[in-house]
């Protein structure tokens, strides 16, 4: 963080008076518009990152469901998916998202005196976010290429249109999750006040969003996408993975098809919950009934919330789905 | 703080962090619905839980350690908590099976059959109760350890450097140790767990002892580097 809200400032100045400004302002800071605004907008933005991030994880057969078109070709099942896990989700954000917000804070300070505070994070973040996205991009194909060439002893080809057809796919989700991850953290430092630098925040986040996205789309890509010939309503059996569905209503199953599916659900249901997490965790700060421990009793109302939730839902199903695993 | 107190901040800080990996039900065929736990590595979902911990905790950087140490606990475990639910929404809505333990016979606090739900040929599926609690007590132990480690290196390095630059370098080193830590558990866990209600959960003394180890040595040489030299 280089220049305060009002944009005067330098970052020694801006970190002097954020703190005697909260010593005098007290909690009533947290209730100001922007603030609330801001929550609001970082909720929004964690949504759109939730489902980007998710997309671009399931185009390229990212975090765990990789295994299994690793496997396919072991098993005889060649393949047309792109093929690019190195690492996990969320290191692999935690090192883009950070990329990009650095970018975006050293251009930021470049473009202050031409565009003004607002213009100049936006347009930084926009140029941060696409280096980010470039070097997803570069690292996509050697991954892709490094992959297939060690499943050579099981005939795997490596197809050029493989590689060059979901690219401007991993480019558009990877750009569009870094920038709003870019544009949270200067949210996050900027107005609702954390005394950590804004490439530090995108880190945190980034680092977040790939645990959630991991946790919860990939499910719907990891047991329905690639195993859609199973009926619906039951996991898949160890002996039986690998054996994932190779062809499509025409021709081979290709990755550019994968979102068409899990966009429908596993996207917007990581954005769901990468959104929650970044709204009720600032959303819980603006309350003050019960001085500063405030937000920490309406974190214990939420998680006791999300218990008897997690508790129907098992009910539920249960219920819904008992008779069906019985046979 | 004084910075023997914050030496041993940064060891008991780090090895609650490499124990509560073991609370967090966690798997990568959870991915496939094939085994019980949220579909991801329990690093990793460790790690993400303490970041949000972290997060939470700086904005409360001037209200005491307390305060700090209980919205970096409440902030992990809402994160944790959030992600059982809406993983089990997925499991629900988008596979279609119900949350079920592949190890345990009853969950150990609703009562419920187990069996009856498993589909044949896997070791469970979605987040069952049992797991649910489990993974919230170990974000709430992953959040408090990661923000004694935050509060400690910061309370060793803010008086030789700015208090901007001592925040920053403070929490990078708390995310380091937070992950250096994570990673241990991963050798007796080998990618999966159910929690506490787990057979592996009997590995967690190796854990405490590599932790601690571990812990030991980064605070020895963060302690040299800020306050002897």
């Amino acid at each position: 963080m280089l220049i305060s809200r009002n944009g005067k400032l330098t970052s020694h100045h801006y970190y002097t008076n954020r703190n005697v400004y909260r010593v005098h302002a007290g909690f009533n800071l947290h209730m100001e518009p922007i603030t609330i605004f801001a929550v609001a907008l970082a909720g929004a933005l964690a949504i759109l990152a939730g489902i980007f991030e998710d997309l671009e994880s399931d185009t390229g057969s990212q975090s765990n469901p990789n295994s299994q078109v690793q496997l396919a070709p072991q098993i005889g099942h060649l393949h047309r998916y792109f093929n690019k896990a190195i690492s996990g989700e969320p290191p692999a954000y935690g090192f883009w998202s950070a990329t990009g917000a650095t970018v975006a804070v050293l251009l930021q300070t470049r473009f202050l005196s031409g565009f003004g505070e607002m213009h100049s994070v936006i347009l930084a973040s926009i140029f941060g976010a696409l280096v980010a996205a470039s070097i997803l991009s570069f690292y996509a194909i050697f991954a892709h290429i490094s992959r297939t060439a060690s499943m050579r002893p099981f005939k795997q080809p490596l197809q050029l249109d493989v590689i060059l057809s979901p690219l401007p796919l991993f480019f558009a989700y990877g750009f569009l999750a870094v920038l709003c991850i870019t544009l949270i953290s200067f949210i996050t430092n900027m107005v609702l006040l954390n005394p950590f630098p804004v490439p530090l925040i995108a880190l945190l986040f980034g680092i977040t969003l790939g645990t959630i996205g991991s946790s919860t789309g990939d499910i719907h890509y990891g047991s329905e996408r690639l195993y859609q010939t199973f009926i619906f309503g039951s996991g898949i059996p160890i002996s039986k993975q690998g054996d994932i569905d190779v062809k499509a209503e025409y021709g081979f199953r290709n990755s550019i098809d994968t979102p068409y599916f899990t966009s429908r659900f596993g996207g917007p249901v990581t954005g769901l919950c990468f959104g929650a997490i970044v709204f009720l965790d600032n959303w819980s700060r603006l309350f003050n009934f019960a001085g500063k421990w405030t937000p920490i009793l309406l974190g214990i109302i939420i998680i006791i919330l999300l218990f008897i939730i997690n508790l129907s839902i098992e009910i539920y199903t249960r219920n819904r789905f008992n008779e069906f695993t019985k046979e | 703080m004084d910075p023997i107190i914050a030496l041993f901040g940064i060891i008991i800080g780090g090895t609650l962090v490499g124990v509560c990996v073991h609370f967090i039900p966690c798997s990568a065929v959870g991915a496939m619905s094939a085994t019980t736990g949220i579909a991801t590595g329990p690093t990793m979902l460790a790690s993400g839980a303490g970041m949000m911990g972290l997060m939470a905790a700086a904005y409360n950087l001037d209200n005491g350690l307390a305060l700090m140490l209980a919205s970096g606990a409440i902030a992990s475990m809402l994160m944790i908590a959030l992600t059982s639910v809406v993983a089990n929404i997925t499991y629900a809505f988008g596979v279609g099976v119900a949350p079920t333990s592949g190890q345990s016979e009853y969950d150990r606090f609703t009562g419920f059959e187990q069996k009856q739900c498993l589909t044949p040929g896997t070791d469970g599926h979605g987040i069952p109760t049992q797991s649910f609690i489990s993974g919230v007590i170990g974000a709430a132990m992953g959040g408090i350890g990661g923000v004694l480690v935050f509060y400690s290196v910061y309370t060793l390095i803010s008086p030789s450097i700015a208090q901007a630059t001592a925040i920053a370098m403070a929490g990078i080193i708390a995310v380091g140790i937070y992950i250096i830590n994570g990673v241990l558990p991963a050798y007796t866990l080998v990618g999966k767990t159910e929690g506490m209600t787990d057979e592996k959960f009997r590995t967690t003394p190796k854990t405490l002892y590599s932790c601690l180890i571990m812990s030991t040595v980064s605070g020895i040489f963060i302690y040299a580097a800020s306050v002897v030299i």
